[in-house]
């Protein structure tokens, strides 16, 4: 081994280095939309059921041009690299799951699925190896949605929309069904699913508060807390 | 029927394309984390394997019955040892390799990283002893490759530096024991001279991968015990005179105050 081996590591490093400057630009980018749009949609607590269609509309062109971002860090990461670099965007990314999947349960009441997210960042399947969205980044953006609708729970009666608890209340009861069905280890992941019983809980708690005082509309849900 | 009473409840639906999702996502999960927990098996096996080389260089190198004169063969014939009880461990990488395949490499890099270190030092160190010299990078990589020179995984830079970096530790235990000889301080400062020349060159590496601070400050301690243990077994320091320390008298009062300690050698301050 003599000093030419030793330059040329110390070549691929500093190309290595490059990259991760030019990718940390990129991500940076992602990041700062991420939290932009968390921002805005932090208003849905203070803004009444009737308005969050425009509250959700501001942000529908944010979400829109994260594919220029996700595209420039796809071109960016170099083949069967994505496991390598993918720590970079990972937070930014869940948060940007978080958003989407908590638009898509206040404009439909589902949960948005992966292929879904995937698709709105748009997302190839061609990028596969460079750039994907990973279960876990989708799974963590999912318990943040629950934590806030469990706020969301509380807030929306102070607002006085009294039926949007037992939405959500049927809504978590499912998400936190299917959580069960994972075989977590001891991450982060399975941290974050343990400190969900709490958020199904408090919406709970909010239910019983709105059904005792006889607040809800009883078509609206009423017998859905029972199942 | 059924169908229709099933979605006009409000929920139901919804619940099981949940449970059907992450009936998806389990199925995803359980398989990485099986296969993280298998490659994770094979990374001990192959650290524990790999410690065991490395004693096996030792036990070789300072054999008593080594003949004087005869270091180079003594060292090729460790390095040959050294490699036939490498040939299990690479049939362990081999096994694995097929896991690591691509995009998956990355992601289990981390999982295997400890185990392939350990492996780097202790060819390092057979490496070290038949050539006398610092194993290089493509060296390791065409080890890590089958017959027909398909690399079972893309050798990380930072896996090899630290691996060889590990391995300045070994050579100062080396250089240690065997500095009693008249060889062994020919040895321990050849040694010591590329041990010097590790850490010089390492240094480069230490902003860009992470760990390799620490490991240079491990390789300086190394470097000093291996200058130590080199002067303290020079001949004509050992041979010189030094003058012996002369104590100073403990005061008075400290010696009346605690009569339950044994009483001084006489000869102590005599002389």
């Amino acid at each position: 081994m003599d000093e030419k081996d030793f330059e040329e590591i110390s070549a691929q490093l500093e190309q290595e280095a490059n990259l991760r400057e030019k990718l940390k630009d990129e991500v940076s980018k992602l990041e700062q939309k991420s939290r932009s749009m968390q921002g805005t949609m932090n208003k849905i607590h203070a803004t009444p059921t009737s308005q969050l269609p425009r509250l959700i509309n501001t942000i529908k062109p944010v979400v829109e041009s994260c594919k220029e971002d996700t595209r420039a860090i796809a071109s960016l990461v170099p083949p069967n690299t994505y496991w390598k670099w993918k720590y970079m965007w990972a937070q930014a990314l869940q948060g940007i799951v978080f958003t989407l999947a908590l638009c898509k349960f206040l404009e439909e009441g589902t949960l948005i699925t992966l292929p879904e997210v995937s698709k709105t960042l748009g997302v190839e399947e061609e990028w596969k190896g460079r750039f994907t969205i990973a279960t876990e980044d989708y799974l963590q953006g999912i318990i943040s949605l629950v934590n806030e609708l469990s706020r969301l729970a509380v807030n929306a009666v102070t607002l006085g929309d009294f039926d949007a608890p037992f939405r959500i209340s049927v809504f978590v009861k499912d998400l936190f069904a299917g959580f069960s069905l994972l075989n977590l280890k001891n991450d982060s992941l399975r941290k974050r699913f343990d400190s969900l019983k709490y958020d199904v809980k408090r919406i709970e708690e909010v239910v019983y508060d709105v059904s005792l005082r006889k607040l809800n509309t009883p078509t609206a849900g009423g017998d859905e807390t029972m199942s | 029927m059924m169908t229709a009473e099933v979605q006009s409840m409000p929920g139901s639906s919804s619940r099981d394309g949940i449970m059907g999702a992450f009936d998806g996502y389990r199925e995803e999960l359980d398989e990485y984390y099986d296969r993280r927990e298998a490659l994770t098996k094979v990374s001990r096996d192959i650290t524990s394997l790999s410690k065991k080389c490395i004693f096996l260089l030792h036990r070789l190198m300072t054999d008593p019955s080594n003949k004087p004169g005869n270091e180079r063969e003594t060292s090729a014939n460790a390095a040959k040892k050294g490699y036939e009880s490498m040939e299990q461990i690479k049939g362990l990488f081999e096994s694995i390799s097929e896991q690591l395949q691509g995009n998956d490499f990355w992601r289990f890099q981390r999982t295997v990283s400890p185990g392939l270190q350990e492996f780097i030092e202790a060819y390092g160190f057979a490496y070290y002893l038949e050539h006398n010299a610092l194993l290089p990078y493509d060296k390791m990589q065409t080890y890590f490759s089958n017959d027909a020179g398909v690399p079972y995984f893309p050798l990380p830079y930072s896996d090899y530096l630290l691996g060889i970096s590990d391995l300045t530790g070994e050579l100062m235990r080396y250089a240690i024991s065997s500095v009693t000889t008249r060889a062994g301080r020919v040895k321990a400062r050849e040694i010591c001279d590329f041990v010097r020349d590790c850490r010089a060159s390492f240094e480069v590496f230490a902003p860009r991968i992470r760990g390799m601070d620490q490991k240079q400050k491990t390789t300086t301690s190394s470097l000093r015990k291996i200058e130590d243990g080199k002067r303290r077994a020079h001949p004509p320091l050992l041979s010189a005179r030094v003058p012996p320390l002369t104590p100073c008298q403990p005061p008075m009062q400290c010696r009346s105050a605690n009569t339950s300690m044994p009483p001084r050698p006489t000869d102590w301050t005599s002389s």
